[in-house]
Formats: structure tokens, sequence, C-alpha cells
């Protein structure tokens, strides 16, 4: 089983996005599938077409009076099944807190899952907490979309230095890439060129801004499930086959 | 509660697809019809899918509870895993290429599950089923999928037979993860309204069923239902008989080389039919006898070489783990030398097993086993009940055995062992052929006690055959330029290695046979076999 992080300290660049089509792209080849939405706000979960609800919440599931397992919803789509997100995830920090070894809680609860699932992709909340902290020790790898302007340059900078300041990390892989590309800006596209230079780990695969992943939310399932022809689904499966050749 | 254990409850509580019938004259437009009457759901577009069940030769996949299937599906190409005892969720693996051996399979869960199982035997295709899968996603108000019904219009496929037909129509019903409610709504449905039945046989069963298959029907085991009162005579061409089917369910196999058992029931089957025509005495004229003793020993001549190659070969992995890590690489020569030996006595094999002389031998041995046996007979067995026949032959054997055993001293020469090996095999076979007359846990309990002296003989002899047979081979590669030096010392370390072995298997007879010869057992064989005069004696 492999642990795929899609993490950006920054929010609004496409992490739930990227979750659910390389997750649909991975399930549709085979492997089963999990996408675990830790984000209170649930965008995958209602992407899913499930409830936002987790009986008893995140304390439940982190205190174990309720099996990561028994939560799990299966989507549309064979082989790829979520683990919902519950509005209670907001608080997630406190609960982590109170709990023994707060920053591997995650890696314990994800642990029973290894025999179910050949993949497992978290999509994370924003900001950088002791949720993130869990979720770079419980991954093999981060997935992490950046906008190509200069905030997100800092960002992906902080978030190198945060790992490189906890040597139980060192081994968690770290894989940007350019995610709402949009080539009449300017800016955007000197990034593009500039940016991999500095940062050699940075995927080749950009995924450019197209309105049809906007209308996700609106067909409620993943991009290449009704617009398998379109450019940007093309997009995110060159990412997939770039993932996995980098696992 | 393991891990293993807990995953399985889960498979089973949330996995369990249902399979129903629906009755004949019932189409597939009908029951979407009377589905669409009460839940809105959303169709998929039919797909395509090539399912071929596979087994070994002798069933042990089938014997073991479990049905493997290749499967083509939306481009992939998968092997699964079903277990017919549990209905719990198939194991699932993707191949690539047509499976065979499970040592050729991708590592994995699949591969992991199939090779205890498996052994040396090759997969072979028992039937194909080609499916047209309709499914039906069953929605909820968010039109989120909550179940899935799926409609197999199936038929069966069996190339070998030429057979081919329709099978009957199947409903699936396939829960969904967390919809349990959905799932168990829509199974009373079925049953209750549509009165649809489950289908209570796998569709690997039905298809077979269809072509004419029965499960299990070959094995290399011996499993007769003998008359204790029925003249001896007929009795043995009964077991012989059986033994002849054997051999010639082998054949075919052997030739096309489709695994190395093939061979090995083929040559057991016929040193079994030896023995029972030696063994079992004073049954038929002593010139027929004699006549058919020669002539399937010419088919163990001819079958020889191809054997001893096998057993090196499944064996080569063993001796080379077994040789110290440096040497390893120096015994690959050998490996080479083997696969060129087999490929030539493998061909000499198949052209002695298509010859005339091979042919008229089975066919004249058929005949003579299936003619009715003369009303009278002047040999001494022949009109005897054939557990008398039995009892004594047995009797004599085991004492024989005793005799033998008994007398072989730390520094025996090898040839006592062999002999008393050979005498081994005689009374095991006798006991095989005879089990049902007597108490089938007795009779069990003594094979078994059997097959633990000739294990222990058996490794004595064989070891010391391989290592001179080493030693003949090693010679023959000097002189061909095929081994170097380091390959040539390396074999050196096996055969030293081979003789050690045996040298062991010699200082542990002297146990194993104690253990044969102790009181208990031998009261078990003069209670079963020994006449009324000799029942009372001491052994």
């Amino acid at each position: 089983m492999r642990i795929i992080g899609v993490y950006n300290i920054k929010g609004g660049v496409g992490k739930t996005a990227t979750a659910i089509n390389v997750a649909y792209l991975a399930a549709g080849e085979g492997n089963r599938t999990l996408v675990w939405d830790l984000d209170p706000q649930a965008a995958a979960t209602y992407y899913f077409r499930v409830k936002p609800k987790v009986k008893g919440g995140g304390k439940a599931l982190v205190r174990g009076k309720r099996e990561l397992d028994s939560v799990v919803k299966g989507t549309d789509f064979e082989n790829l099944d979520l683990l919902p997100a519950d509005f209670s995830f907001r608080n997630m920090d406190l609960v982590l807190e109170d709990a023994k070894k707060p920053t591997k809680q995650l890696t314990r609860l994800l642990k029973p899952l290894s025999e179910e699932y050949d993949y497992i992709f978290l999509d994370c909340p924003p900001s950088i907490s002791l949720v993130s902290e869990n979720i770079f020790r419980a991954a093999d790898a981060l997935l992490v979309p950046m906008i190509p302007t200069t905030l997100s340059e800092r960002t992906l900078h902080q978030l190198l230095d945060f790992l490189d300041g906890h040597a139980s990390l060192s081994e968690l892989r770290v894989m940007p890439f350019f995610s709402m590309v949009d080539r009449r800006k300017r800016l955007h596209t000197d990034l593009v060129q500039q940016l991999p230079e500095s940062y050699p780990s940075m995927l080749a695969t950009s995924i450019p801004y197209a309105s049809e992943i906007e209308r996700m939310g609106l067909h409620r399932m993943p991009l290449p499930a009704y617009a398998p022809s379109n450019r940007a689904a093309g997009a995110y499966r060159a990412l997939w086959e770039e993932v996995k050749a980098v696992l | 509660m393991t891990h293993a254990f807990r995953r399985m409850t889960r498979e089973m509580m949330n996995e369990i697809a249902h399979d129903y019938l629906i009755p004949d004259g019932t189409s597939s437009q009908d029951i979407k019809g009377r589905i669409q009457a009460r839940s809105r759901f959303s169709e998929e577009r039919p797909q395509e899918v090539t399912k071929r069940f596979l087994d070994s030769f002798d069933w042990s996949l089938y014997l073991e509870g479990v049905a493997v299937e290749e499967r083509r599906d939306r481009g992939r190409h998968l092997l699964l895993w079903h277990d017919l005892r549990t209905d719990a969720a198939p194991c699932v693996q993707d191949i690539r290429d047509a499976p065979g051996f499970a040592w050729d399979l991708p590592p994995g869960p699949l591969r992991e599950r199939v090779q205890p199982v498996l052994g040396v035997r090759r997969l072979l295709s028992l039937v194909e089923v080609r499916s047209r899968v309709q499914t039906l996603r069953l929605l909820n108000d968010d039109d989120k999928t909550v179940a899935r019904l799926s409609l197999e219009e199936s038929r069966f496929n069996d190339p070998s037979r030429e057979r081919e037909g329709p099978l009957a129509l199947r409903l699936r019903l396939t829960p969904v993860k967390g919809y349990e409610d959905a799932f168990h709504e829509t199974a009373q449905a079925l049953d209750r309204d549509l009165g649809l039945e489950y289908a209570r046989t796998p569709v690997f069963l039905e298809a077979l069923a269809a072509c004419g298959r029965r499960p299990g029907d070959y094995s290399s085991g011996l499993d007769y239902h003998l008359d204790p009162d029925k003249r001896a005579d007929a009795t043995t061409k009964e077991i012989l008989l059986g033994l002849l089917d054997t051999l010639e369910a082998n054949i075919e196999g052997t030739k096309a080389n489709l695994d190395s058992e093939f061979l090995h029931d083929l040559r057991v089957a016929t040193r079994r039919m030896r023995s029972g025509l030696t063994q079992i005495k004073g049954v038929f004229a002593p010139d027929i006898v004699e006549d058919y003793k020669e002539r399937f020993a010419w088919v163990q001549q001819i079958t020889g070489p191809v054997r001893d190659l096998d057993v090196y070969l499944l064996d080569f992995g063993g001796y080379q783990k077994g040789l110290p890590l440096p040497l390893q690489p120096h015994l690959e020569p050998l490996r080479g030398f083997l696969f060129a030996q087999y490929e030539q006595a493998q061909k000499a094999m198949v052209r002695e097993l298509g010859s005339a002389k091979f042919r008229h031998l089975l066919k004249a041995w058929r005949v003579f086993l299936e003619a009715p046996v003369p009303e009278r007979s002047a040999l001494p067995n022949a009109t005897r009940a054939v557990k008398i026949v039995a009892d004594e032959r047995i009797w004599r054997m085991y004492r024989r055995v005793r005799k033998e055993g008994r007398a072989i001293m730390p520094d025996s020469p090898a040839p006592e062992l062999h002999e008393l090996r050979k005498s081994c095999k005689k009374l095991r076979y006798l006991l095989e052929f005879f089990q049902s007359l007597y108490s089938k846990q007795d009779v069990r309990g003594l094979i078994k006690l059997l097959k633990v002296l000739l294990d222990n003989l058996g490794g004595f002899q064989d070891l010391a055959v391989q290592a001179d047979h080493l030693r003949d081979m090693a010679q023959r590669m000097r002189d061909e330029d095929r081994a170097d030096t380091d390959t040539l010392l390396t074999m050196g370390v096996l055969v030293g290695d081979l003789l050690n072995r045996q040298q062991r298997a010699r200082v542990e007879f002297a146990e194993i046979f104690e253990k044969f010869d102790r009181k208990p057992n031998r009261d078990l064989f003069r209670s079963l076999f020994a006449p009324e005069s000799e029942s009372r004696k001491d052994s």
C-alpha cells in the first residue's frame, strides 16, 4: 500500500481536484483505492455525492471508538472508496493533542487498511498544523499542487524547510507540480520555466487552468469520468503516470 | 482476533454479492423493466467478459475448495482466487501472460495462495465462460450509487471436447460499502417480490456440468471398493484395469510435457501394475504374468531417463541453495547440461510412447483385463475369495519385511537395504490395493508407517544413485569440455553433500525400523492379516 498526501499550506490550489482525479485513475487501473477527505470543507465528499458525516466525528476515530473501515463509503466507481469528511475535523488538532504520540495518530489509524488498499490518497486541509504533521508521517509521498506565483514559491520553501528540520521526515518524497496554469499570464509561463531549476523534484506535468475542472462541482464526479478526452483530463493522466514512475 | 481473520470477517460482512438465477423464458429486458418499476438506476454500457477456469490435472485447487479464474475484462487481464467454501470476495491479481506454473506468476498474494496447493503442477484450462454483463447502478436521492445489479448472459465453451452452449441467465447484486441498508432492501425485493431464486451453484460448476465434466474425475490415488467374497482373479483384473486407466489418462500430458507429474503418475501406475501382477500370486497363468511383467518393465525403462532428469531439475534450486554462496554460480553449467539432455531424452521417450509397440501393449493388456475370467481354473488362487488371498499375501510380505529388516546390522551392505526397500514397496502396494477389505483407519495407519520407512530407505538409495549419476555427468561434461575446474569442484562438493545425507539416512534407519517393528504394530498386522493358526503366536 502507498499513501499519498495531497497537500499545500495554501488553499484553493487544486488539492481536492488532484486527489479525486488521480485516485479515480488509479482505481480505473484496478488498484483498490481510498480517498480520505480530511478537510472539514468536505469538497471531495461532495464530489462523490456522499454525506459529510462521520458518526462520533474525528474524536471517535482517533480514540478508537470507531474503526476507520466502518465509516468508509463506496463511491460510484469500482475499486474507489471514500472516507468522508465531517465538520468536526476542524477541531482535529485539539483531538490529536490529547492523544498519546500526537504526531503518529494517522499512521496508527491507517495501518489496519494496509491490506485493503493499494493506494490511499489524503485530501489535506490547508495550513501547517498537527494534522499536517500527522500526514507527513503517515504518507510515503506528498503531491504538492502549486499555482505558479511568487507566493506559492514561498510556501513551498516553507514546507521544505519544515521537513528539513525533522529528521524523521527525511524519507518523505515531495513531488511539487504546477496546477491551474494559465498560459495567458506571463508570470505563470515564466515561473513554469524557472522554478524547476531551483526545485529538481518538481514534476514535469502541469495541470492547466480549465473551466471543465471547475465544472466538477456540477457533475459531482471526477473529471476523467465525464470528460475523458478533455485536455485537463489528459494532464491528470500524465500526472498519474509520472507519480507512478517516481514511486 | 488476528489481522487476517479480521480482514476475512470484514470481507464476509461487507462484500458478499448475491447471485440469482433468472427463470427460463424471462429475458434481461423483462428483469430490467421489473427493477425499473421499483428503483431508480443508471445503466452502464454492456461489457464483454471472458473467464477461463483453471485447475491442475488432478483437481488440486477444486479439492481445496477453490476455483481459480483467468479473466479478461475491459482491457485488464486478471487472475482470481475464489474460495468456494466461504463465498468471500475473490483475491485478485493482475497478470501479463497466460498462467501456467505457480512459480511463473507475478509475486503477490495470489501466487502465495496458489503455490502451496498447486505444487509442481501446471494450471490447465477446464472451461471458458463468455459473458455479456449489463450493470445497473441503483441510485439514492443524491444520485449516488448504493448498490449494483449485473445481468450476466453467458455461454460456456470447452474446445477440447467441442462443447459449447448457453448457461442460465444470472443476476448479481453487489453491495456498495457503507450502504448496507440499500443492499438488504434490494435483496429482499428480489427474493420476495420478484420471487428470484438464489443461484446455489457457482457459474464455474454450472459450466463444468454443462460440458459434461465431473470435478475430481481424475486422481492418481487408489480408491477401490472391493467385495471380499468376489473371486481373486476377477478382483485382480478390476485393480489392474483401474491402474491401466490411470496410465492411459497420463499419456497425452506426458507426451506434451505439460508438467512433470503426468510422467510421474504414469510411472507409478506402471510400477503398481507390475507389482499387482506379480504379487497377487496364483491368479493368472504364469506365462501371462511373465510376458506382461517384461513388457511393462520396458515402459519403465523408456520413461526412466526423463523422470531422473525431472527429479534433478526440480531439486536443482535446492541443491544450489545448499552450497556455500561463492560456489552457487558454478553449478549453472550443470543446469544447462541437464536441459540439453532433457530435450533429447524427452524426444526419445515421446517417440517410444507413440510407437506401435506401446500401443499394442496397452491394447492387448486391456483386452486381457476386460475378458471375463474362466468359470473354472487350475490356478491355486484364481477362484478363491479375494479377502483370503489378500490376507495371505499381505501377511507373507509383512513377515518378509520384518525378517529382512531385523537382519540389517550397522555394517550390512547396501544391497540388503535395497532388497528391504523392494519388499516394503510390495507390501505397501498390496495394502493400498486391498485397503477397502479392512478397517480403513487401521490400514491407513500401517501405510503411513511404511511410508516413513520407505522414505528413509528411498533417501538412502536415491542419494547414492544421484551421487553416482552426478559423478558420471561430471565425467561427460569434462570430456565434452562443458565444465571448467570450478564447476567440477562444485559438483564434487554436491556429491559430498549427497553422500553425507545418505550416511545420515543410514544411521537413522535403525531407529525408524525399530518404531515400525514395535509390538502394537506387530499386533495390528497379526490381527488383521494372520491366519487363525498363527493368530495366538507372539511375533
